[in-house]
């Protein structure tokens, strides 16, 4: 896997709405690469939205979406789904699927007639799944597993499809305490690791606070703020994103900003 | 989004299981097909079956063996393994493990050119009514694929709303039709109970194009289908363009039950149930379960031939009525399983 090139996203004063309703409103934005960045903010800013887009699941009112200089409306969908994988926020399948069968689909984009399954899919799989810990699961149906185990088998199936950006969704909504920092870590390991850009709505803000090299905040439709946890999460911002009085502190653990609301 | 629960945790490993149901499966297809030669009103032994093909002659064995029981004994197989196949793309298509060809109002589409055909046109011969079937499948394949497409696109709730709307109109106005012309004609009502009897050997031939075209393009779309049992954000994230794959499952449902239907008739409950019994046997990958599904739905409608022949005896019961009461009970069991 050590051949996944990094690879950067530029939004590009991108207008997304939903029939007449903008939901976001030109924004730009240009997304590290190699890093991990975090979309925070209210419900209904367009942080989901903004992310199906980066998928080009939600096709731009006006503006660009840029990976590598490339605009995305020009690349086919095998080849933008060898670029960016998406763990949807709520993803489902047959409950009586296999693990292995789940984890396979992330391959759909390294196939075609004329490269059907070989053993590179094989390894690929087979990675994906020791990487996120669930290759003793392989045979299990995925309605037996635990909401927990559940969303490592979707992180590996994102995984296998071997794409230098990764996008989640929420990924940690639903999940217990013990789950959601599993998850996170296993994310950070991802990055880490291989160097894969990875972009994740999250709305708990320590957790983001915590996990994200660039955090940025919306609000509206519009990106508020974008900069390092450390710098961007300050008492005004978050006063003015969230509508919330909040004391931050500094995280004596991993001296990370800690947000306190009072009320 | 509700699936369904099932007890059992882990499934089998089937890399190497898959040849094993392959070759148990084939063989006891050409058992079914050995059988619907040799039974029947009269019974011909193996040798008389061999010689009938081997040295024909004016024998009344030789002429019922080739000229009844062979057309019957191709064409059970093939019906059922199209059924069975656009059961599959149908139930993926959908979502929905209880729809098949008949949700999609393919039958009732089927159904109403023929009884349209018949009265409005005077058609009588099988040919005839043959064409008008395929050609009223294809028509309520396009119109419910027209409709879903339209209101905004092809969502499997819609697929289904719209196809069992069409399907609900097509009867209605067959019934209707049925009902207003008191002249009865029995071979149309046979015709639409779905029946493999007294059909010749060319509708075979004839369906045999559409029903391999379907089964090619079935099996070209079997990786999307398999990717399209997970959400559309899922599906289209790894890169099924999500309307091209439906519209080619649409096509290829129409051919499928387009032919099936012009050979013998809207042979109902075959697409619903046979998927069941593929997935049981092949898991959830559609190339495996395309090819169980097709030789399980030849095995169960050559079976079910075989059947009509004997409940009703010396008459010949519709076979579609049969495949309609075994997969009426098994689809019971199957819910009942369900809520357990």
């Amino acid at each position: 896997m050590g051949d996944l090139t990094k690879t950067s996203v530029h939004i590009d004063k991108l207008s997304l709405s939903y029939d007449q309703t903008t939901v976001i409103d030109a924004l730009s934005l240009p997304i590290e690469e190699g890093k991990i960045t975090v979309l925070a903010g209210p419900n209904g800013c367009g942080k989901s939205t903004l992310l199906r887009a980066i998928r080009r699941l939600h096709r731009p009112q006006a503006g660009r979406l840029l990976i590598d200089d490339i605009d995305i409306a020009r690349i086919g969908h095998k080849a933008l789904a060898r670029q960016i994988g998406l763990l949807a926020q709520s993803p489902s399948a047959p409950e009586d699927m296999t693990v292995e069968d789940l984890v396979r689909l992330g391959r759909y984009p390294h196939q075609s007639m004329l490269q059907p399954w070989n053993a590179l899919d094989g390894e690929a799989i087979a990675r994906a799944m020791d990487g996120t810990g669930v290759s003793h699961l392989r045979h299990r149906r995925i309605g037996s597993l635990s909401g927990g185990q559940l969303q490592r088998v979707w992180i590996a199936m994102v995984l296998a499809q071997e794409t230098g950006i990764v996008c989640l969704d929420e990924p940690v909504n639903h999940l217990d305490m013990a789950h959601q920092i599993e998850c996170l870590k296993l994310v950070a390991h991802l990055n880490a690791l291989y160097g894969r850009t990875i972009i994740l709505v999250l709305h708990d803000l320590n957790l983001a606070a915590r996990h994200a090299d660039t955090l940025v905040f919306m609000k509206e439709g519009r990106m508020v703020a974008r900069g390092a946890p450390g710098v961007l999460m300050n008492e005004e911002t978050i006063a003015d994103v969230f509508g919330i009085s909040a004391r931050v502190i500094t995280d004596p653990v991993h001296q990370r900003p800690l947000c306190i609301p009072v009320y | 989004m509700t699936t369904i629960a099932l007890t059992a945790h882990a499934a089998p490993d089937r890399t190497f299981r898959m040849p094993v149901i392959y070759v148990a499966l084939s063989a006891m297809l050409a058992l079914a097909i050995a059988a619907s030669l040799m039974i029947g009103l009269k019974a011909y032994s193996p040798l008389q079956i061999w010689t009938a093909f081997s040295r024909p002659d004016a024998s009344e064995a030789a002429i019922v063996i080739t000229n009844l029981r062979l057309p019957r004994a191709l064409m059970a197989p093939l019906v059922g393994a199209a059924l069975g196949m656009a059961g599959v793309v149908v139930q993926t298509l959908a979502r929905n493990r209880i729809a098949s060809p008949d949700t999609l109002g393919l039958n009732a589409g089927a159904s109403l050119a023929v009884v349209l055909a018949s009265f409005a046109l005077g058609v009588t011969s099988l040919p005839g009514l043959s064409l008008a079937a395929a050609l009223g499948a294809l028509a309520a394949g396009l119109l419910v694929f027209g409709i879903a497409a339209g209101a905004g696109g092809l969502s499997p709730v819609k697929i289904v709303l719209v196809g069992v709307t069409i399907a609900g109109l097509g009867h209605a106005f067959v019934e209707v039709i049925l009902t207003t012309r008191e002249a009865v004609f029995e071979q149309l009502l046979f015709w639409l109970a779905g029946a493999v009897v007294d059909r010749p050997i060319s509708l075979v031939a004839n369906g045999i194009p559409f029903v391999a075209a379907g089964a090619v393009l079935a099996a070209i779309l079997a990786p999307a289908l398999d990717a399209l049992q997970a959400d559309d954000t899922t599906a289209a994230g790894v890169g099924v363009p999500l309307g091209l794959v439906r519209a080619g499952a649409f096509v290829a449902i129409s051919l499928l039950t387009g032919a099936a239907v012009a050979m013998a008739g809207p042979v109902s409950f075959v697409g619903l149930v046979v998927p069941h019994a593929a997935r049981h046997l092949a898991g959830l990958r559609h190339r495996r379960q395309l090819i169980v599904a097709a030789l399980v739905g030849a095995i169960y409608v050559t079976l079910a031939d075989i059947a009509a022949r004997f409940v009703i005896y010396p008459s010949e019961a519709p076979v579609g009525a049969i495949t309609a009461v075994v997969g009426g009970i098994v689809l019971l069991a199957l819910l009942k399983r369900r809520a357990a």
